[in-house]
């Protein structure tokens, strides 16, 4: 059982309904990983929790993108096998050996 | 990791004289140190090929590639870094060869202005998360697809910081030394690759499964 959820349509207009003021906005775009890695001062981060507390979509924004570091930090990778192991490691000596 | 993790260990041994011995002999010690390096790091390495390049073949190619370059260049190594950097920064410069010989393509710069969410819906993620650990999350085929295609999509040097930096773990000081950037051009690169990935899997609708382990583990 499975429910599409569908993406809305994207626009590049600036007429959207972020309501808080832009270019503060922006400045906080700048910072969200160095926020999310918890590399900034207290004052700024004091700061920022504030300008979310009164940007509801700033706080969905943020939310996304730790979502989405969150994501590639478990984004799962494949392993090799002992025979690709070996064949590999023959390979590679065979190649030095020949050169 | 374990065993081989210090350069000077590598060193030691093959400093150290072995006076009397026959022609062959070096050629066996050299051997046995890379038989060592390859045995330590060969699966550190493939993981990072594999999410670098995005798929088996080219992974394995850039692995022994890797490796290749490793085993000429041991004697050199002085071991002023890691053992692991130092295979991490042979494979990078690999991967950009192995790039450009394969794709021509240029690299490109992202510009935050492009990262601005302009409508309602490109804010939030439209993806199955909620009440999921991130584990559960990528059971998900369609997110798992998602996301390797958004990684895919990003030009080789942002998505190389971002999977030197949130997949491998490593600092932003190593991967500077890995890419010969200093670590604020690796925080640039990796907060713009960020919001690049969050823009990809924003703008896509992602199928809702309502028992992610029927997914099972992605090979």
């Amino acid at each position: 059982m499975t429910k599409k959820k569908t993406a809305a349509p994207k626009k590049r207009s600036r007429s959207s309904s972020h309501t808080h003021g832009q270019g503060h906005c922006l400045e906080l775009l700048k910072q969200l990983s160095a926020y999310i890695d918890d590399e900034l001062p207290a004052d700024i981060c004091r700061e920022i929790r504030r300008h979310l507390g009164a940007c509801p979509n700033c706080e969905v924004f943020i939310a996304s993108l730790q979502h989405t570091v969150t994501l590639c930090r478990h984004r799962p990778a494949p392993q090799l096998t002992s025979v690709d192991r070996m064949n590999m490691r023959r390979a590679i000596l065979d190649a030095a050996h020949a050169r | 990791m374990t065993g081989l993790t210090r350069a000077p260990r590598l060193l030691g041994a093959m400093r150290t004289p072995v006076p009397k011995t026959p022609p062959q002999r070096p050629a066996v010690k050299e051997s046995d140190e890379f038989d060592r390096l390859y045995r330590d790091h060969v699966d550190l390495i493939y993981r990072y090929a594999h999410r670098l390049c995005g798929e088996t073949e080219s992974a394995k190619d850039l692995v022994q590639e890797t490796f290749l370059n490793a085993y000429k260049g041991l004697k050199d190594f002085r071991g002023d870094a890691k053992v692991s950097t130092w295979l991490y920064t042979i494979a990078s410069r690999a991967c950009i060869r192995m790039r450009r010989k394969r794709k021509g393509e240029p690299e490109h710069e992202l510009s935050l202005d492009d990262f601005v969410p302009t409508s309602e819906g490109e804010f939030r993620l439209q993806i199955p998360m909620e009440g999921l650990s991130p584990e559960e999350a990528l059971q998900n085929k369609e997110l798992r697809q998602a996301l390797d295609q958004a990684i895919d999509k990003l030009p080789p040097k942002y998505r190389m910081a971002l999977v030197l930096s949130d997949m491998e773990g490593l600092s932003a000081k190593d991967v500077g030394t890995i890419m010969g950037v200093n670590e604020r051009a690796v925080k640039s690169r990796l907060h713009r690759a960020r919001l690049f990935v969050r823009r990809e899997l924003s703008a896509r609708g992602i199928t809702h499964h309502d028992n992610p382990q029927s997914e099972g583990v992605p090979s």
